[in-house]
């Protein structure tokens, strides 16, 4: 008989225990029921009343908890989403981890120069770009808040641009009912048709509330637009700690979470069964510097605890973040920041992880920064595989070769040969060479090296093109 | 001028019980109202920005003690008239029209009362009518706008032209904030002050005024 094979262990962080999560979810459900939110969209607040919700001072809602259960059992519990071309690149199901890029910086890190400089829809082209030419990046953002474009149409142009510079699943931001029409509308364009699109969506729109407890008409607008064309939706507020939210983790969580449950709730009105990504942005703020922080370990904490609740509770996949900075430069700070949030989101099985290249907060874009990250996910997703034992893992045979002959070594042996390709970790930009080497090429640091990676991708990858009649059908759009 | 250092104390430490009975001793001694908020709570504040800006104390420590003045404040403000007390200046605040969110505002709000300004808040989703008219109706000296969101910074530059429309724009000086806004934003729009946060929205606004 053929012995049993050992199966390998895959490193898991957990941070909740079942008890935690519980009571997490049991305080979100005291929210909803017992303080209330501001519901500013009068359709939304008239389901709500429709469905058995209260209202006092005109858009004060208190809702039954059974609405908030209902949702979360109504919503689909995988989410996928396809590349621009109809491939299923990003099953955002059970533990699948997908990092991509983030939205709306002010600032860019120039590429020539290294300075911070305001961005420019070329930013949004050249972010896209690179995206699409690293294979860690899933999806896209426009990593830009462009400038020299009109600013009332600005999310549309970003879009466009996007489209036009990769073909990977696109997460978009709009600013009302408006503009979020005409990027269906593009995106119809690129599959043919919004029949295809809704089988086989290669979007996902992010929106949010304001914390605390604070529901817009036109954040709202784009959440049920979103359910009835059944483009998946996040919708995280910032309910930062010590900012729209209590310091105490557990306390922001929970109205994060309470926030989610409204939009969910209102979501699966608008469209029955739409697909929903789970989770709130749970960072905290800076009490020095009332700065929203992208480098501390709370937020990594919170979307580690989501990971958990989704696993114990929710069943939706989740909302998270990673590989960024508070840094103003690519420096050391950045380099550690990043690692520890790369390699925690995948360690605690976060789902669609965004915001991969800050800087200062989400204030600077850097291409420098994703070229790093794409090898940082490369480490993670290595150590995450586990160590596999069986035979020829543990390499007995080799052992008692190299161990018996005289004169012979590991390196020359076959099992090596065989194996070393998959056996180690091998990288590309993080640098092992011998000093002299490394002087002799220059000396340089792994920002320099990103940046010259970063400037061969964008000048030899080529973008699948669309075609012709999609991009005027689109420029049509943009521009009608 | 009077001995506030019991006040000034229980200020830093943001004890509200005992600074405003000292506040409360202080005017029972017949100290001048204009010494209690210069040298009693105004210098003590100018102390608590300082050791905010040096990264000393936090920001809720700060507020507490922003607080903890405003407190005392109410005690003293019912005399201002009587006693010709003057402030360091009127601001008019508010988030611009189409933004609902206020945080950053109001820590503006509190950290520039804090420093002796006298605040007239509009809230959020402010049109520039809105301004107009309070400017109008207040005359301050200072009008500040705050934006979160890209899309609602035009708003800025309306309301600019509002105030212009209404003849009072010379009358005000302008400064705005907020995560999108940038120096070279305020320059084109011709604010007169950029702000990155809340504590250089203070020294900007002193500089405004001329005082330092």
């Amino acid at each position: 008989m053929k012995p049993i094979d050992i199966p390998t262990f895959q490193p898991r962080l957990k941070v909740l225990s079942r008890e935690q999560a519980l009571a997490i979810h049991t305080a979100a459900l005291e929210i909803i029921e017992k303080t209330g939110f501001k519901m500013e969209h009068p359709g939304a607040l008239q389901m709500l009343i429709d469905a058995g919700c209260t209202v006092t001072d005109d858009d004060w809602v208190r809702m039954p908890g059974y609405l908030a259960e209902n949702a979360l059992k109504s919503a689909p519990r995988q989410i996928a989403l396809f590349d621009q071309q109809g491939n299923k690149t990003m099953p955002l199901v059970d533990g699948n981890p997908f990092y991509g890029t983030g939205s709306d910086t002010t600032f860019t890190l120039d590429l020539e120069t290294g300075q911070r400089r305001r961005t420019n829809l070329k930013d949004t082209a050249n972010f896209a770009k690179l995206v699409d030419g690293l294979e860690n990046i899933s999806f896209a953002m426009s990593m830009s808040n462009p400038e020299d474009v009109p600013i009332d149409n600005i999310y549309v142009y970003a879009f466009a641009e996007m489209i036009k510079n990769t073909n990977k699943p696109l997460v978009f931001i709009a600013d009302s009912s408006k503009d979020i029409a005409k990027i269906h509308q593009i995106a119809c364009a690129v599959v043919g048709g919004e029949d295809e699109l809704r089988r086989k969506p290669f979007l996902l729109n992010y929106s949010e509330a304001i914390s605390p407890l604070r529901f817009p008409e036109n954040v709202v607008g784009k959440l049920i637009f979103c359910a009835q064309k059944g483009i998946p939706i996040c919708f995280p507020s910032g309910s930062n700690a010590g900012g729209g939210a209590p310091v105490t983790l557990a306390g922001a969580m929970a109205l994060g979470i309470a926030e989610n449950l409204v939009g969910l709730v209102v979501h699966q009105m608008a469209g029955k069964g739409s697909p929903f990504l789970f989770g709130p942005n749970v960072s905290t703020m800076d009490m020095k510097s009332t700065v929203v922080s992208y480098g501390c370990p709370e937020w990594s904490l919170t979307q580690a605890a989501l990971a958990d609740m989704r696993d114990e509770l929710y069943g939706l996949p989740v909302w998270a973040y990673a590989g960024a900075s508070d840094s103003k430069t690519m420096d050391a700070q950045a380099g550690a920041e990043a690692m520890f949030s790369v390699a925690t989101a995948m360690l605690s099985r976060c789902n669609l992880i965004h915001d991969n290249g800050y800087l200062e907060y989400g204030g600077i874009s850097s291409l420098e920064m994703v070229t790093m990250i794409n090898e940082l996910i490369a480490m993670t997703r290595f150590y995450v595989q586990g160590i596999p034992v069986n035979t020829e893992t543990l390499a007995l045979d080799a052992i008692q070769r190299v161990g018996t002959t005289p004169g012979s070594m590991f390196l020359t042996d076959d099992h090596t040969f065989d194996n070393f390709m998959d056996a180690q970790f091998i990288p590309k930009l993080l640098d092992r060479s011998r000093y002299d080497s490394w002087e002799a090429e220059g000396s340089t640091d792994l920002y320099k090296r990103c940046n010259t990676e970063a400037k061969r991708i964008l000048a030899e990858h080529r973008v699948e093109p669309k075609s012709d009649e999609i991009l005027q059908a689109i420029d049509k759009i943009v521009k009608g | 001028m009077s001995d506030f250092q019991a006040l000034s104390e229980a200020v830093h430490k943001g004890d509200i019980k005992t600074a405003v009975a000292e506040t409360q001793v202080a005017m029972d001694a017949n100290a001048n109202i204009q010494d209690i908020l210069d040298n009693g709570l105004i210098a003590t504040m100018d102390e608590v920005g300082d050791r905010f800006s040096k990264g000393i104390i936090f920001v809720p420590q700060m507020l507490r003690s922003a607080k903890t003045m405003q407190e005392c404040m109410k005690l003293i403000t019912p005399f201002f008239q009587k006693d010709g007390v003057t402030s360091k200046g009127k601001v008019l605040i508010g988030t611009v029209k189409g933004d609902l969110h206020d945080i950053g505002k109001n820590l503006v709000s509190m950290m520039m009362e804090g420093a002796g300004f006298t605040i007239t808040d509009l809230g959020v989703d402010v049109p520039p009518e809105k301004f107009v008219q309070k400017v109008q109706e207040i005359e301050p000296d200072i009008v500040a706008m705050s934006a979160l969101l890209s899309t609602t910074m035009p708003s800025m530059p309306l309301t600019i032209e509002a105030l212009r429309s209404a003849g009072v724009r010379d009358k005000v000086k302008i400064m705005i904030g907020g995560a999108p806004v940038t120096d070279k934003y305020a320059q084109e729009i011709k604010a007169d002050a950029y702000a990155s946060d809340a504590g250089s929205a203070v020294s900007r606004a002193k500089t405004l005024m001329g005082i330092s």
